[in-house]
């Protein structure tokens, strides 16, 4: 369980190698232990210019997929995990966990401790996942409260230290780099108990606990009879405990209100020193009944220094907050387009922002719009081909707003205009952003009750809750839309 | 030298980080290694600086010591250097013990003979164990940092030389009670242990007390290198045995443990296990893939120890942690986890696999997971990938792929589909409304519509190509599912030609299934679509890799019309490639006539050769050798030009190929007829033999020149007619003959081999004289016997009989010669030697052991031949 060498890459496309290596630490003991294991199908991890441009070619990030290459084109060349095999110098180099996030191309080379031929299954190796964790650890401290570049540069290289402590040998220690780097200030702390190794120091000053949940709600709606609309929250809560002794005991919980949704598919940070059953097994895989569990969902935990996500749920809301259509209809040069919007009474109408994003694909510039809003304006970003229907902090008494208008094109050139591969024909969306300050979809809340420490002192306790728009597609009813299996069975 | 700036440093480490290689065979590359350890030490270089040294060290130490020798000095230079520090804190004795641990275990240095190994290993354990080094090795302020870094070295070293520190068990133990840095405590503990019980396991011994064992060797004494040594086999997998894997040597059966024994390790287990959630997420995950090896397959440890903390594992997000428990259950399987067990992982498992908080890559993973799945009673063959029994499509509804997703979630969803479409095949009879597979038809539709898309990127359409292999690979037996792909493909083709290297390949990929009616479909589209230009050249590339003996009409008028558009040397040339692929195909009719036309038409003189040379191979080439001879090569990938490939496939198939013959020949019984002596050959072969042409050349010119033998066809355990050479001989005089045959492979190939040569005896040479009318016998004898003299010569010589007596004899070997007879004891005999030769016997008054033979020839060179004739026949029998 450890890896051969791992890789820091930025990718640019563009440029003559269309990437360059930040960073890459090899870990010649456990090279060594490869050779032994892996026999005869023992292939070296090769230098970072070979490696880099085998893998931009492997993750199709080079810019020449112009004509079919069969090593990387071909049919059954069936890519379906982030973990390659690199052709380098007649061998394949496998396996490589590999991902493009931001920019950003992770990759490491995990041990594996046996022979490679044939591949033995995924699964069985262990320093797959550890490979992933520390990858994950990686992208995580890089674009924690990064901004820009100069900030990302400072953090690169802090990569080498950092690696020399959670991962001096190869074999990931810790994969919370953030934690480490703040932890640096505490080691000349002494530790006269027994500490967790995933918390580097003792907190000293007022306990005080916040505790911010966030939901996020996407939602596919298509106005059709056939295809039922789908939407679906996803929440994540964030815990900060300052509390002092080296354990504390604390219990978290969760609550919901009597016409709350039950959260489901809870997964929960290690801190968590157990689960209820009923917890585990709240499940959307299943079909939804009245006996679902609605809380109050409590985790006992010892808290680490740091922020952490105490857990993640989803959760089937009965409505959708914001139910619409949308229509398209080609007439001509000219789109005749109809919007319209109702915000569900139960939804608290008091928005930081709500928006409509229009954006027109595989066409040419707007040349031309007239239009009606009920509410709010309407912006054109003529080159983007985009609308935007600002609807502001609040919807009008009537809970429904309405947009039609038509859209003129000018001629399609290729280079500029936003090429999309789903909206093909009159396949159109809409795109909803909006943000609900101290609310949540599900109900859930957490409140100064909630909190349960096993220490001396009560810390202050602060809550906080905002529901977000991710992912909210409202699409043309007039024309073919992308759908998912569930909207087919429902 | 003095000390290099820290600069020169930046920049040296730089160039060498750019390609290690090309740095140590460049100037600098021989003394790098020597500055290095040097300027450690210089008091003119920053900390910082040497921190990047010693990084460097780290990650390139088979560079920088490529021996062991040179291993074990630096390890013993940098152990100099860490004791040379001055004693106020600094950020060198980190790197530097790990510098030193690296050099030892990557340089092979690590030993019992190695100095430095001596120095090292006391040191690491005495600071790892918190003792007072006596020295004030390090301030207060670094005893804790140091202490959790000197248990990783040790790790390490255990890691690289199991059984290292088998001996320390029972102090580990100790200390993992006490304080101290738990995390690298406890892994060590349960490497070592692990690494004990599978020593101990292979040499069939018990842990003989190693748990309880007190104390370690301390500076100075003697450390204990005995389990290690015992350990030196090829180091083992820390796979927890999984089932595919399981075949190794790695089962603990063998072990045998004393009650005792099985209490201590059971209370070390459950003492690691009580610790485990003071460990990163990471750490608790390497330390339960560790502990369940160490204890699978061990009698007597029932792995309800991992119990408590399988509630805790399942609820986190944590991926590390979820393929622990994965491996748990492929350990264990039922042991561990019941049936309801199982439900819950499967169900967490296919959470994980869709769950919004988790990247797509734990997603992919989880995914590859579940077809995985380490099920308790698995239905099908190990280590292929299939929907564990469990997962229906009801469970799976949020696993299954939409356009909207990635194009390697699509892939992997779409496996899932498949399989999930393979067990609905009969419940979707009953007419369900919405059925996995007709959602799969929609996809495939979406996915086409996509590649259709001419501005589109090259990944759509390779997307599109990759499902549909999928699904073909899955659903090869299901025509319900291929049918409207078949149809999907081919309006793909009409939409888009230019995406005609995808359908090519896709071709040659897929199983018959698909692939015969997807070229049946794509051979009309194409023929039914004259176009010009570009589509001409993707419609010329599809039909080659289509064509073949049917439709070839339709083909043929295509060709004639598209003949006209082809005005450039590709486009001729892609035209040509479809003449070829038909010629290939054996088609005759018509295609003579417009290679005939093409090699007139065409602009191109490079295409009107071509036309020109197929017609040639055409009318002149049998089918099997026009396939070899226009047959890919091999040797070379496939050119836009034919040509190259052509000339290696012409090169092959009409020059001849040197080739060990799998042809026997042999002579056959001797035929003493006809004006001419003819042998008779027997020909036996390995392999099928086509064409065979012999052809034989005799030594020393003794025979005139011999002609070939033809066979049209020989094939093996075929017992084939003899045949037949006539040989003219010069002089009557055994020769040897040279053979060689030219033939022609079942592949086609025309091969030349030698064969043995061919002994022709001085008998076989031997003609009757033509009968003598009745009763003229005795007169026509004398008459030649007369007629040898004067310029012939006379001989007697005593050939000595066998027990049959002269009458066996005669009858044996000279019977077709005897002018006159008179059994048992007197033969007259009269042998014809071509060209122009005679000789004459008289075997008269045989008596029991010999007959007295009056010998006469006209040839008196041929005398000696005759004495050893007649002296070999009795020998002969």
């Amino acid at each position: 369980m450890a890896q051969r060498a791992v890789w820091l890459i930025s990718h640019e496309p563009g440029t003559p190698q269309c990437g360059t290596i930040k960073f890459s630490r090899r870990y010649p003991t456990v090279e060594n232990r490869a050779r032994v294991f892996n026999e005869a199908s023992y292939v070296p991890v090769p230098e970072d210019g070979p490696f880099l441009k085998a893998l931009l070619f492997e993750l199709r990030l080079l810019d020449d997929d112009k004509d079919f290459a069969e090593s990387r084109d071909s049919c059954s060349h069936i890519q379906k995990t982030s973990i390659y095999g690199l052709p380098i110098g007649g061998e394949e180099l496998w396996p490589v966990v590999a991902f493009l996030k931001n920019g950003m191309i992770y990759a490491c080379v995990p041990l594996v401790e046996q022979t490679l031929s044939p591949h033995p299954p995924l699964i069985s190796i262990s320093g797959i996942s550890q490979g992933f964790e520390l990858l994950f650890g990686l992208q995580d401290f890089l674009y924690s409260g990064q901004k820009n570049d100069t900030e990302l540069n400072t953090k690169v290289s802090q990569l080498p230290d950092l690696l020399l402590q959670s991962c001096p040998f190869g074999t990931l220690l810790d994969a919370n780099l953030q934690n480490l780097s703040d932890g640096i200030n505490f080691t000349s702390v002494t530790h006269p108990q027994k500490q967790p190794a995933w918390k580097a120091g003792m907190y000293k000053g007022k306990p005080q606990v916040s505790i911010s949940i966030t939901e996020k709600v996407k939602s596919m709606q298509y106005d059709k009879q056939d295809i039922a609309d789908t939407w679906q929250v996803v929440g994540a809560v964030t815990c900060k405990c300052d509390l002092e002794g080296s354990m504390p005991n604390v219990t978290i919980s969760l609550n919901l209100p009597t016409n709350g949704s039950p959260l489901q598919d809870i997964l929960v940070h290690p801190c968590v020193t157990s689960l209820d059953s009923a917890i585990l097994t709240s499940s959307s895989i299943d079909p939804m009944d009245d006996s679902a569990f609605s809380g109050p969902y409590k985790f006992p935990l010892t808290p680490p220094l740091e922020s952490f996500n105490l857990c993640y749920y989803t959760s089937q809301v009965p409505v959708p907050p914001i139910l619409g259509f949308y229509q398209v209809k080609e007439e001509g040069v000219q789109l005749k387009i109809t919007v319209n919007l109702k915000l569900h009474e139960s939804v608290k109408n008091s928005f930081e922002f709500c928006e409509a994003h229009i954006p027109f694909y595989n066409r040419g510039p707007i040349t031309h719009v007239e239009y009606k809003v009920s509410f709010g304006q309407l912006e054109v970003f003529r080159d983007k081909s985009l609308l935007v229907w600002i609807i502001g902090q609040k919807f009008p008494k009537s809970m429904e707003i309405r947009l039609s208008g038509t859209v003129t094109f000018g001629a399609k050139s290729h280079e500029k205009q936003p090429f999309d591969h789903i909206c093909i024909g009159g396949t159109a969306y809409l795109k909803l952003h909006f943000r609900i300050l101290d609310y949540t979809l599900t109900g859930c809340y957490a409140d100064q009750h909630s909190v349960q420490v096993f220490a001396s002192g009560k810390p202050k306790i602060s809550t906080h809750r905002k529901l977000i728009s991710s992912d909210y597609y409202i699409w043309n009813s007039k024309a073919p839309a992308p759908i998912t299996y569930g909207s087919l069975l429902l | 030298m003095g000390p290099l700036s820290r600069e020169t440093w930046a920049q040296r480490l730089g160039t060498f980080r750019a390609s290690p290689s090309a740095f140590m065979a460049g100037p600098e590359g021989e003394d790098l290694a020597r500055d290095l350890l040097s300027d450690l030490r210089s008091e003119k270089l920053s900390e910082p600086t040497k921190v990047s040294l010693l990084a460097l060290s780290l990650e390139y130490p088979a560079q920088l010591w490529p021996d062991a020798s040179a291993a074990e000095a630096a390890a013993n230079s940098l152990l100099d250097t860490l004791v040379l520090l001055p004693p106020r804190p600094s950020a060198l004795r980190r790197p530097l013990l790990l510098a030193a641990t690296t050099a030892l275990a990557a340089g092979g240095a690590l030993g019992p003979t190695s100095g430095a190994s001596r120095r090292l290993l006391p040191l690491l354990l005495g600071l790892a164990s918190g003792r007072d080094l006596g020295r004030g090795f390090s301030p207060a302020s670094e005893q804790r940092p140091l202490q959790a870094t000197a248990w990783e070295c040790l790790r390490e070293l255990e890691s690289c030389k199991p059984g290292l520190l088998g001996g320390c068990l029972g102090l580990l133990r100790g200390l993992l009670g006490q304080e101290g840095p738990v995390q690298p405590l406890s892994l060590l503990l349960a490497l070592a242990l692990r690494n004990a019980l599978m020593i101990q396991a292979r040499a069939r011994a018990g842990l003989q007390g190693l748990l309880m064992a007190g104390d370690c060797p301390t500076e100075g004494g003697q450390w204990n290198w005995t389990l290690a040594e015992a350990g030196e086999a090829p180091l083992q997998p820390q796979a927890p045995g999984w089932p595919a894997a399981e075949e190794g040597e790695c089962s603990l059966t063998a072990l045998e443990l004393s009650p005792e024994e099985a209490r201590e390790l059971r209370a070390a287990v459950a003492q690691l296990l009580d610790a485990c959630y003071l460990l990163t997420p990471v750490a608790q995950a390497q330390l339960l893939w560790l502990l369940g090896w160490a204890l699978r397959g061990l009698r007597g440890q029932p792995p309800v120890l991992f119990k408590p903390q399988l509630v805790r594992l399942l609820g986190t997000a944590q991926l590390t942690l979820l393929h622990a428990v994965l491996a748990l259950k492929a350990a264990f399987g039922e042991a561990l986890f019941t049936a309801q067990d199982e439900a819950l992982l499967l169900r967490r498992l296919i959470l994980a696999a869709q769950h919004p908080a988790l990247p797509l890559p734990a997603h992919l993973f989880c995914l590859h997971c579940l077809l995985s799945f380490p099920e308790n009673w698995p239905l099908g063959p190990a280590g292929s990938e299939a929907a564990p029994l469990l997962l229906g499509s009801q469970l799976c509804r949020g696993l299954l792929p939409s356009l909207l997703h990635d194009p390697m979630a699509l892939l992997a969803r779409l496996h899932l589909l498949c399989l999930l479409c393979v067990e609905d095949e009969e419940k979707e009879e009953q007419g369900q409304d919405q059925s996995p597979r007709s959602y799969l038809e929609e996809l495939l539709a979406g996915l086409q519509q996509r590649a259709a898309l001419d501005s589109g990127p090259r990944a759509l359409a390779t997307l599109c190509f990759q499902a549909s292999y999928l699904v073909a690979r899955c659903l090869a037996g299901h025509p319900v599912v291929l049918t409207p792909l078949t149809c999907g493909l081919a309006q793909l083709y009409r939409a888009r030609p230019a995406l005609a290297p995808h359908f090519a390949d896709l071709l040659d990929q897929v199983g018959p299934e698909l692939g015969e009616p997807l070229r049946v479909v794509l051979r009309q589209e194409v023929v039914s679509r004259p176009g010009r230009d570009e589509a001409l050249r993707w419609h010329l590339q599809m039909l080659a890799k289509v064509a073949d003996g049917d439709g070839q009409g339709a083909i043929l008028r295509f060709l004639q019309a598209a003949a006209a558009h082809c005005t450039n040397w590709g486009l001729q040339q892609a035209l040509l490639k479809v003449c070829r692929a038909l010629l290939r195909a054996g088609v005759v009719e018509g295609l003579a006539d417009l290679l005939q036309a093409l090699a007139g038409q065409l602009e191109d003189p490079d295409g009107r050769d071509h036309a020109r040379l197929y017609y040639i191979l055409l009318a002149h080439l049998s089918r099997p050798k026009l396939g070899v001879a226009l047959g890919p090569s091999l040797a070379a990938p496939a050119l836009a030009s034919s040509l190259v490939a052509e000339n290696q496939g012409f090169a092959k198939a009409l020059m001849v190929q040197e080739a060990p013959a799998p042809i026997r020949l042999s002579l056959g019984p001797h035929r003493a007829e006809g004006p001419v002596p003819v042998l008779q050959l027997q020909v036996e072969v390995l392999e099928p033999v086509y064409s065979l042409e012999l052809r034989f050349s005799v030594e020393r010119q003794l025979y005139a020149p011999l002609g070939a033998v033809h066979v049209p066809c020989l094939r093996p355990g075929r017992p084939a007619r003899p045949l037949l050479l006539p040989v003219r001989p010069r002089r009557p005089a055994p020769a040897r003959l040279a053979v060689r045959a030219l033939y022609t492979t079942p592949t086609g190939l025309t091969c030349h081999a030698h064969l043995p040569p061919l002994l022709v005896n001085f008998a076989d040479l031997f003609l009757p004289f033509p009968q003598p009318p009745k009763g003229a016998e005795a007169d026509f004898f004398e008459e030649l016997w007369d007629a040898c003299l004067p310029q012939g010569t006379e001989s007697h010589l005593w050939c000595p009989l066998g027990p049959h007596g002269l009458e066996a004899l005669v009858s044996r070997h000279l019977e077709p010669f005897v002018v006159v007879a008179q059994p048992p004891t007197s033969y007259r005999v009269a042998i014809r030697l071509p060209p122009d030769s005679r000789l004459l016997l008289r075997l008269e008054a045989a008596q029991a052991d010999g007959v007295p033979v009056a010998l006469r020839t006209d040839d008196w060179s041929v005398l000696p031949l005759a004495g050893d004739y007649l002296r070999g026949l009795a020998a002969a029998g």
